[in-house]
């Protein structure tokens, strides 16, 4: 048994020909997790009694093996999603030991499709960060090269899936945290639609860009998930009513000729040369399948950035007031009044990041400074999802670069936030427009890291961008796993 | 980025006092520089020439869909107590909120 080759179609296959129970691979996983946690610190929080529960349960259901998509498959789980009787911190002290009342909605519908939640992940303290050394616990490492960052916010479930602790996770991409990390991982990682799935029982950061999406090591196994996760939930009110596709069945027969792939040249600067070789590469194999190059525009999307880090910071100064020192988690020691609970629990509770955030969120929208800031910033946002509507009436897909660079070395960027924020150039215009992409490996670097190619795709056509995406990955070959891996 | 855009330490005071964080010393002297660093990049926004009230053409969102009202029982009252600081019976515990004179 071979964890690294385990998708979840081979998963399922192993179940029909009885080569294992849901409790034996189970106990697989954790004494792998259990044997490499240490070294990767992808998991905050591996509950045994929890995931033996789950599998023993599924022990008595084997025939449901044929019904169920996800029957007895590990997933692995983003500590800032809701799972009943685990712990969910978002990796925040302000949150240590708080257990999670209900399930979210998207991990219910992982449950009811078979899956078995395996753990816990990592994550930059409120998915505020782009390197997961944000986490108040420990960093998570990239598997490919232990003194290195996974990206992040979702680096846990990046580096999980990567090092074959489980056969898929779930994140959540606010600005590129799942496409980042996976990018840098090595794996493949889906950001969808604004709507298309429930962040019901999420722990919010910015509402009006969280979503939430899967990891897989394969595009197969990510348009899996997704189609379990995705749908309409009357508890979030941006949930979309639009149908679920088969996604994983119509990968079948995907194809790129005559699909029209769109570039933008002026977003390539600024990119890292082996980075902008791998992009060449693939570009030149899509070409050679029959995709037709279209050169695009997306003239506002040099202002992302800035954009971004007005209108996430002002919907999480809103969102995280609701830390209290009051109605869950962290209160600080000798608070004698009211006010002392809010402003020592907080303080304490909080890590620098977070802190930075909510200052300047409270800051771009405090009295006199509103128009000139959330306001300004929300007009941008506007002309940067214009941009991309009206490129897409000459193209079908978007390709560029997912991140800028491979992964970094810790602490390589963290004295000083612009530079940090520039990893996520090449994911957060995508965000703000609220469009679905993936992140695909194209190739390793001179030094044997990954580097990721991003599709995006028009609004609620996920369908479309994973048979692309699936297609280029059939061309490009299979993908070396992290030379740690060999179990 | 060039030059130190920091940001005044009663700036820094004062925006921490709206957000109810307390940060010592250090921390203010680090969100000078940090806040500071990030407010003078994000101003280059202010240099983009907007149609105010533009909206954004055929985004195929739903329309607003408004759910019915109708309340749900949520039948585990004693595990979102559990996960309060301080509790006591079926309530919330906070410190003494109305001073005694």
């Amino acid at each position: 048994m071979q964890l690294k080759d385990f998708s979840i179609e081979r998963v399922l296959a192993g179940y029909r020909k009885q080569e294992f129970s849901p409790t034996e691979l189970a106990t697989v996983y954790l004494d792998a997790i259990e044997a490499n946690n240490e070294r990767l610190g992808a998991f905050l929080q591996v509950d045994r009694d929890l995931v033996l529960a789950q599998a023993t349960a599924l022990d008595s259901r084997r025939q449901e093996v044929n019904k169920l998509p996800l029957f007895g498959v590990p997933i692995a789980i983003k500590d800032n999603f809701l799972v009943k009787n685990w712990q969910a911190t978002a990796a925040s002290k302000i949150l240590k030991g708080y257990v999670s009342p209900y399930t979210a909605t998207c991990v219910e519908k992982l449950e009811s499709a078979g899956a078995i939640i395996i753990g816990k992940t990592n994550l930059d303290e409120f998915a505020m960060g782009s390197s997961t050394e944000n986490s108040a616990y420990f960093p998570a490492k990239n598997p490919w090269d232990t003194s290195r960052v996974t990206g992040g916010s979702s680096g846990g479930s990046a580096s999980a899936v990567a090092a074959a602790l489980a056969v898929g996770s779930l994140g959540s991409d606010t600005g590129g945290s799942i496409r980042q990390p996976a990018s840098l991982c090595g794996i493949v990682g889906l950001k969808p639609t604004y709507g298309r799935v429930s962040r019901f029982g999420i722990i919010a950061f910015a509402s009006s860009l969280d979503q939430v999406g899967p990891f897989g090591r394969s595009v197969q196994d990510v348009a899996t998930l997704l189609e379990v996760i995705s749908g309409y939930d009357r508890n979030d009110a941006t949930s979309s009513r639009a149908i679920v596709p088969h996604y994983s069945d119509h990968l079948k027969g995907a194809t790129l000729k005559n699909v029209r792939v769109g570039i933008a040249k002026d977003w390539l600067e600024g990119i890292d040369e082996e980075v902008r070789k791998s992009f060449d590469e693939a570009v030149k194999l899509m070409v050679k399948e029959g995709a037709k190059i279209v050169d695009i525009s997306l003239p506002h999307s040099r202002y992302a950035l800035s954009t971004y880090y007005i209108i996430a910071p002002c919907e999480a100064s809103s969102n995280l007031a609701r830390y209290d020192g009051i109605h869950a988690g962290f209160r600080a020691d000798g608070v004698t009044d009211l006010d002392s609970v809010y402003f020592k629990s907080r303080g304490q509770g909080f890590g620098a990041e977070v802190k930075l955030r909510i200052m300047l969120g409270t800051y771009a929208l405090s009295a006199g400074y509103y128009d000139a800031f959330y306001g300004q910033a929300n007009e941008v946002r506007k002309m940067i999802q214009q941009d991309f509507l009206t490129a897409y009436e000459d193209c079908d897909c978007i390709v560029m670069p997912t991140s800028p660079s491979t992964a970094f070395k810790f602490g390589e960027k963290s004295a000083d936030p612009i530079k940090m924020y520039t990893s996520d150039i090449c994911t957060l215009p995508v965000s703000l427009a609220g469009l679905p992409a993936l992140s695909v490996p194209s190739g390793v670097d001179s030094q044997g890291l990954p580097i990721g190619l991003q599709f995006i795709g028009k609004h609620f056509e996920e369908s479309h961008l994973l048979k692309v995406a699936h297609k280029y990955e059939q061309v490009r070959g299979p993908f070396p796993h992290p030379s740690g891996v060999d179990y | 980025m060039s030059g130190s855009p920091k940001l005044d330490r009663d700036e820094v005071l004062k925006i921490a006092r709206l957000a109810r964080l307390e940060l010592d010393d250090a921390e203010v002297a680090l969100y000078q520089d940090r806040l500071g660093r990030v407010l003078e990049y994000v101003r280059e926004l202010n240099q983009v020439q907007t149609e105010k009230g533009a909206t954004v053409k055929h985004i195929p969102r739903d329309a607003v869909s408004i759910r019915e009202d109708r309340a749900i029982e949520f039948a585990d009252r004693e595990a979102l107590l559990n996960n309060a600081p301080a509790q006591i019976e079926e309530h919330f515990l906070v410190p003494t909120v109305i001073e005694q004179s």
